[in-house]
């Protein structure tokens, strides 16, 4: 019907932050569905919403071009500021373009940019195209403009057109005149241009709130600010047919065909460094496979790993993913030279080959997994491994990679912040005008783990505003808002490296830690254009194992390492079924300690089971119970079929890992290959923007069809549904596993080995220093106080007797320096008086106040208020005596003398208690609890360890410290709050009502008592709470913090 | 010398309550809203304390109503309280945020002892609707901790007064929380135990900071303090919490408003002719009322009835957030209240206000208005008419240099186009805003000119109905 073509060469995404309207993919949608012969995207100085852009328009007639949107900061003498689009006409354009951003983004801070009018002659350009918007006649004068469109053609010659916009404003007819006048001046074509903002009209409002929130400040306010129209958006055809002279219009599609750029071109160059010379990839990975091979089977390599490694070898050669093994194995191989411990996970790091490269400690011989999944040949995505490393020491293996390719080639990934409900209520709420402080109590309100959409419910029910249109516009505005990108930030640690300068990749831009930089794209923009990373996570238990087993006594002289601990270990299970895992990685939380003794974990794979089971997926899915109950007998394990057996027999018939719902879904409900890759893309997806119902029809008609229960398929979705954005595959729970042996075993046999470095490796696990202390006095370690004359920094074991020494780390507030210094300089004999520690140890004021609050100094003052007294006499600091090395100064027998005088009263147990919270935050003294109890302030409270002896079903009254409160999203409405008395922890369940009716006691109290019914199943023993009382004024000033609601 | 320290704890919080006939839980929130400064009684009761989190507090009392700290308000209540006690008290000194120290030994005679002194301010106190601890001390520094600790009593006995000072405990005693850890260190907890320390050992081995605290509250330091001298200037002003829609509303607090203001003015020996009240909106410049009497007055019925018909007259243009009432011209009572009290050697400002007050009090206020540009794209919202004000400030939100073209006579309101136009001009030029008030404009707009030679602004409308908007000259 019409002939025209037409090519979008402006066009704003929401990547360009608070400004762009729409996603990258609604654009391309949108210029498909209009007929547009091409669009290009050019955000500004970014090219961040390309991928997504490509990835909608992959199989549209609509052409992408890549581009960016610039304004200089300065001006060329005499002109006006330059104000401009490239767009990349072939790779080297699009590597110039990319060269370019990074030079305006690395100059700026993180969100900005900056580029000059000299970065045009020092960047080389001479493959971008450049679209000229002169200024308005307000902007500057004619002169001026000539000024600088002349400035811009010398450099780009006939690469150089003006760009002319309608958006229908006024003062528009003057523009366009002064567009001809400069045409004709300059001898240069004109160009069309949209200047796009959004790709429907519709999209005003959002645009205009996203404008007000850039200025912070209300629509009501944002006046000119705000554009006059909605004209920036994507026009028909007819229209732009009306707006623009004819050969303005043909001009952008000459343009288009001259750019020929495809970003799905860009392929991973993978770098060369790794192979020696002479050698291919292949040999290289196939020799150090072997190699490693015959290092972890000395004897001989069992004939299923052989076949394995055949098999697996083959699979990578024909992929040619040989580079990224070898970057992965380079990187571990550094670590380990380090004495830095380090694990991988992820689909292919549990294969024979990563066992054999030392990526892994999962053996392919010992466990029962099926590794045929690791890489697929269907899915054109680049292998996934993530390694972790002790997490005090990451930063070693990050500076290597950046020594090893040079912050030329390796940079982090970057994570798009994206609008969630709360940010999404809080902007809008600002934009639209409503009071900040009644928003702001409205979100404190809101459940946001109630399902999705409740939240809205939640909002209205509050009565955020009564006027009705206020309502729809701003749950109409906020709906869109949620999803938008905000700003990029780090990837936690996912790692690009490339082989030639990764700005011609991709940009490179600050981040938010000095030092550190960013690629414009993030994890699913690489994956969707193939391009390779290597996560390097940081992970606390691995520096508290690496720590333990340096501790432990060896028999042979070596250091213990992980291969070397005993495998199956009855011990170690015994223990881990009595549900005794405080401190072990993983299974240490509270829902872990009571789901242990029913599961009764009594091999690797067990393990494996236990990590992955207390999860959103299983138990959304209602996978626990039918899981528990045959591993129990207590119901028949069957499968319909055998290729359902294939994917569960592992599991009793129960889905539990996100392979096996995934693997189900084909097998069950006849999804094809590329289809369960959808699922998988859309379940990790699921939290940022997924959708997963269209799934839910396709599952259950596949189910019943192929004669499935359908209430089993309701819950598979639900399963589904509960992994999404937590997905937690078996071979990321295999990785755990070895960790949660390998913790585990270390706390049955070396519990005193296991706590200190625990304690050495805080902040790290789910538990504070008093509770782990408290955990290892009852396993039979002796703890010891931290004292001047014995302590190490780190907390230590005790020749010869194994005893833990606790540290002068534990002392709040002490300088790592003076704690240093006062380990280094102390004399064989020890310190002798507060004024030889104060000399030789050179400690300043603060710090011996801190030594004397914690009661450090035990071997020359009576008590904690003598020593304070003592070392506030100033005068002893000056120098005079630094020569008299440690000989008894007659001063310091003065000292001494003079302490006996001070008026200060003795501390109480009392006193002494709540000092050693204050300072260390955990007592070796008696607990509180038991204090309160001699006091009879608890009459008729029974401990945690005497409800171990009473009948269930039975009135109990128990008081303790609360340590946790905790309200789980898969738990309607129950609070378990986690008590703590001188015996160990009871768990406290309370049911809503009882929460509503007893909010006070409940949420604030830091003593609690409580009047329940004692509970018990196996060896799971619960308070259901009836009467709540605060007991907290009896703890007044005791600094004991709980864990709430994480 | 005796004084007495009167101690507001929510202070804010009284100030907000006393205008509303409902009593509602109220507590003020730091500015960045997380944690609780004051709380109400209401909100006591409900287990809302100082110090808690938002979160927490807002989970104990879900309809717990938030007002958010304000440092220059706080300051502004204060001293109204001030200007009442000074009609009590001649020796006043603020002790911001929420104190008020008076020297009263001189007093004692007049009110026939202290319990007279402490009976009046109680009733005092009452009367206003405000809660206040109230305390005696030998030393400022003693009455101000005595109060804050909720432990004054009416007593001037030294003895008593020392026993209570020496158990108070160490936050109470007014050391900061580092002095505090450092003296618990030392196994102190009250005042009195670090009281006996040896001074000289105090200085040294802790601070002399600490020493001259310690001696400012036993009176062995000099600790002079500032007079308060009243305002030359009456001012008060209400806030509600809930926005008030009926100009009949506003009476109840106005009414105590004029009391204060008639109770100045007598005290002062003073009267006015001239009120302002100021009426804050919640989405538009504050309406400003100039109440003027016929002579010198001072009367509040007098003045509330000349508010009343004023509001009668003129209804509220939108909900009432705040109101405001000040008065800056006194009469002595004495001088005849001439029509003219400017002299000589007034600026210019000074004579253009003098003009302008003239000419409303002629014409009236509301005839008086003045145009101004204002930073909008619906052209009938682009200008606004405003009372004469002095100060005249832009419209930040204003593009400079950015008047596009309009037409200097903007019709009130639209009108359909009924000739056909014999030639277009300019146009089209689209406007589509505003959809945030629910009067969203979306009209193309041209110059055309009518036959009878007219230059007109005519716009389509989205039903594609024309209208004409303007007339160019």
């Amino acid at each position: 019907m019409n002939s025209l073509a037409y090519a979008e060469l402006f066009s704003l995404t929401n990547f360009t932050f608070l400004t762009g309207a729409s996603h990258p993919h609604e654009l391309a949608e949108q210029a498909a569905k209009l007929g547009y012969h091409a669009l290009a995207i050019t955000d500004a100085c970014s090219v961040a919403g390309i991928p997504r852009a490509w990835a909608a328009l992959k199989d549209s007639p609509v052409k992408l071009i890549t581009g960016s949107w610039f304004e200089l900061d300065d001006a060329p003498p005499g002109a006006s500021a330059p104000a401009f689009v490239l767009l990349a006409r072939t790779r080297t354009g699009y590597g110039q373009l990319c060269r370019l951003i990074t030079t305006g983004r690395r100059r700026a801070q993180k969100g900005h940019y900056t580029l000059h009018t000299a970065d045009l002659d020092e960047h080389a350009l001479d493959d971008c195209l450049c679209l000229w918007l002169p200024p308005t006649p307000e902007a500057a004068d004619q002169d001026s403009a000539r000024a600088c469109g002349h400035w811009l053609q010398q450099r780009f010659t006939d690469r150089f057109w003006i760009g002319a916009t309608r958006t229908l404003e006024p003062g528009e007819a003057h523009q366009l005149a002064r567009v001809r006048t400069l045409a004709e001046q300059l001898h240069c074509p004109v160009v069309a241009l949209g200047e796009v903002h959004m790709h429907r009209r519709e999209r005003q409002p959002l645009q205009d709130v996203l404008t007000a929130i850039r200025h912070n400040i209300s629509l009501e306010r944002a006046g000119h600010r705000l554009f006059q129209n909605g004209e920036r958006y994507l026009r028909p055809l007819p229209v732009l047919e009306r707006l623009f002279p004819s050969a303005w219009l043909q001009e952008t599609v000459a343009i288009a065909r001259q750019c020929t750029f495809e970003p799905g071109t860009l392929r991973y160059e993978y770098p060369p460094d790794l192979v020696p010379d002479g050698e291919s990839p292949a040999a290289c990975l196939q020799r150090l496979t072997w190699a490693g091979a015959q290092q972890r089977y000395p004897e001989s390599i069992p004939l299923k790993v052989q076949t394995l490694i055949h098999k697996e070898l083959a699979l990578i050669a024909e992929l040619q993913y040989e580079h990224y093994f070898l970057t992965v194995y380079d990187i571990v191989a550094f670590a380990r030279g380090q004495g830095i411990l380090c694990q991988g996970r992820g689909s292919a790091a549990n294969s024979a080959v990563c066992y054999c490269l030392g990526i892994t400690e999962v053996n392919p011989a010992q466990a029962e997994l099926l590794f045929e999944r690791f890489i697929s040949k269907d899915r054109n995505e680049p292998p996934d491994i993530d390694v972790d490393f002790e997490h005090e020491r990451r930063e070693e293996v990050i500076q290597y990679i950046y020594r090893r390719y040079s912050r030329e080639r390796a940079a982090l990934a970057a994570t798009v912040i994206r609008y969630r409900p709360r940010s999404a209520v809080r902007d809008v709420g600002k934009a639209l005008g409503l009071d900040a402080a009644l928003v702001d109590q409205l979100l404190e309100h809101i459940d946001w783990r109630d399902q999705a959409s409740n939240w809205r419910q939640q909002i209205l029910a509050k009565g955020l505003t009564n006027d009705p249109r206020v309502a729809d516009q701003f749950f109409f505005l906020v709906n869109q808002l949620l999803g938008f990108p905000r700003h990029l930030s780090q990837h936690v640690g996912g790692f690009v490296i490339s082989a030639g300068p990764l700005a011609e990749l991709v940009p490179v831009e600050n981040a938010a830690m000095a030092d550190r930089t960013v690629i414009q794209w993030d994890k699913d923009d690489l994956e969707s254009l193939g391009l390779m990373k290597v996560d390097v996570l940081a992970l606390g238990m691995l520096s508290a194992i690496r720590k333990a087993l340096a501790l432990i006594p060896a028999p042979t002289g070596q250091p213990v390492r992980i291969q070397d601990v005993p495998r199956d270990d009855p011990a170690t299970y015994a223990m881990l079924q009595r549900g005794d895992s405080i401190g072990v990685f993983q299974v240490e939380s509270r829902a872990q300690i009571s789901m242990l003794p029913r599961l009764k974990p009594a091999t690797f794979y067990d393990l494996v089971v236990q990590v992955a089971i207390v999860r959103p997926g299983p138990i959304q899915g209602d996978m626990v119970h039918p899981y528990l109950r045959r591993r129990a007998g207590l119901e028949p394990v069957d499968y319909p079929n055998e290729a359902i057996r294939q994917v569960l027999g592992r599991t009793l018939g129960v889905p539990i890992f996100q392979e096996q719902v995934i693997k189900l879904a084909m097998v069950a409900a006849g999804f094809s290959a590329g289809e369960a890759d959808q699922l998988r893309r859309a379940m990790a997806a699921w939290k940022s923007h997924g959708n997963l119902t269209p799934f839910r029809d396709k599952l259950m008609k596949g189910m019943l069809a192929r004669g499935q229960d359908p209430e089993f398929a309701e819950r598979l979705y639900q399963q589904i549904c509960g992994f999404g954005g937590y997905g937690f595959p078996e071979s990321h729970s295999a990785s755990f596993a070895v960790l949660v042996y390998v913790s585990a075993w270390l706390k049955c046999h070396h519990p005193a080995a296991f706590y200190c470095a625990l304690l050495n490796s805080q902040p790290m696990g789910f538990y504070t220093p008093s509770q782990l202390v408290q955990d290892a006095r009852r396993h039979q370690v002796t703890v010891l106080p931290p004292d001047v004359n014995r302590s190490h920094w780190d907390h230590t074991l005790e020749k010869p007797d194994g005893a833990l020494r606790l540290g002068l780390r534990l002392i709040r507030g002490l300088s790592a320096r003076g704690g240093r210094a006062l380990v280094h300089q102390r004399p064989p004999q020890g310190y002798r008086t507060v004024g030889d520690l104060r000399r030789r140890a050179g400690l300043n004021q603060r710090d011996l106040e801190l030594l004397a609050g914690a009661n450090a100094m035990p071997g020359f003052t009576a008590n904690r208020h003598q020593a304070y007294w003592q070392l506030l006499d100033h005068e002893l600091s000056s120098g005079l005596f630094a020569g008299s090395d440690g000989a008894l100064s007659a001063h310091d027998a003065g000292e001494a003398y003079n302490a006996g005088d001070a008026p200060l009263p003795e501390p109480s147990e009392g006193q002494n208690l709540m000092a050693d919270y204050r300072s260390q935050g955990l007592s070796l003294q008696r607990h509180p609890l038991a204090l309160l109890r001699e006091q009879g302030q608890l009459p008729w409270c029974r401990t945690a360890a005497q409800l171990k002896d009473l009948e269930p079903g039975r009135p109990v009254q128990v008081a303790g410290l609360v340590t946790g409160r905790q309200r789980p999203g898969s738990a309607s409405g129950v609070t378990f709050v986690t008590l703590e008395d001188e015996t160990g922890n009871v768990n406290v369940i309370v049911w809503l009502a009882t929460a509503r009716q007893q909010r006070k006691p409940l949420l604030t109290a830091r003593l609690l008592q409580v009047k329940g019914v004692l509970e018990r199943e196996g060896e799971v023993i619960h308070v259901i709470a009836g009467k709540l009382t605060d007991l907290s004024n009896l703890i007044n000033n005791l600094p004991v913090s709980s864990r709430d609601f994480h | 010398m005796l004084w007495l320290y009167l101690h507001f704890p929510h202070l804010i919080l009284d100030h907000l309550r006393r205008h509303h006939e409902r009593r509602q839980a109220l507590v003020v929130v730091e500015g960045s809203g997380q944690n609780i400064l004051q709380v109400c009684p209401e909100a006591r009761t409900l287990g809302v304390r100082p110090g808690m989190r938002l979160k927490t507090a807002t989970s104990l009392a879900p309809d717990l109503t938030l007002v958010r700290a304000d440092p220059a308000r706080e300051a502004r209540v204060l001293e109204d309280q001030a200007l009442w006690l000074y009609r009590h008290v001649a020796h006043i000194v603020l002790c911001p945020p929420a104190g008020i120290l008076m020297e009263i030994g001189s007093m004692l005679r007049l009110y026939d002892g202290l319990a007279g002194v402490w009976s009046t301010l109680q009733r005092a106190l009452e009367e206003r609707q405000l809660t206040a601890t109230l305390a005696t001390g030998y030393t400022p520094l003693a009455a101000r901790l005595l109060a804050r600790a909720h432990k004054g009593e009416c007593t001037a006995t030294r003895e008593q007064l020392t026993n209570t000072l020496a158990r108070l405990s160490l936050s109470a005693a007014g050391f900061d929380a580092r002095t505090c850890t450092r003296l618990q260190r030392l196994g102190l907890n009250t005042l009195g135990q670090v009281a006996a320390l040896p001074p000289a050992e105090l200085a040294h081995r802790l601070s002399p900071q600490i020493l001259a605290h310690v001696q400012k509250i036993q009176g062995t330091r000099a600790d002079p303090q500032t007079p308060w001298q009243p305002p030359r200037r009456f001012r008060q002003q209400t806030e509600f919490v809930q926005d008030i829609e009926q100009a009949s509303r506003l009476l109840f607090p106005l009414r105590r408003m004029l009391t204060e203001l008639e109770a100045y003015l007598c005290w002062r020996q003073q009267d006015t002719d001239c009120l302002l009240l100021k009426l804050h909106h919640r989405h538009r410049e504050p309406s400003r009322l100039r109440i003027r009497t016929s002579g010198p007055e001072h009367r509040a019925e007098t003045f509330l009835g000349l508010i009343r018909l004023r509001l009668e007259q003129q209804p509220l243009p939108a909900p009432v957030t705040q109101m405001k009432l000040s008065v800056k011209r006194f009469l002595g009572r004495a001088t005849p209240g001439g029509p003219d009290l400017l002299g000589d050697g007034q600026d210019l400002s000074e004579a253009w206000h003098t003009l302008v007050s003239r000419l409303q009090a002629r014409l009236g206020n509301r005839a008086l208005i003045r145009l101004s540009p204002k930073a909008d794209h619906r052209p009938e919202h682009a200008w606004s008419a405003t009372e004469v004000q002095r100060a005249h400030r832009a419209d930040p939100a204003l593009k400079h240099h950015h008047y596009p073209d309009r037409p200097l006579w903007l019709l009130p309101e639209p009108r359909p186009l009924t000739e056909t136009p014999q030639a277009w001009l300019a146009g089209p030029e689209r406007i589509s805003s505003g959809w945030w008030e629910g009067q969203r404009v979306q009209r193309d707009y041209y110059v055309a000119q009518l036959p009878d030679g007219q230059l007109a602004w005519v716009f389509r409308g989205v039903n594609s109905h024309w209208f004409v908007h303007g007339w160019f000259g």
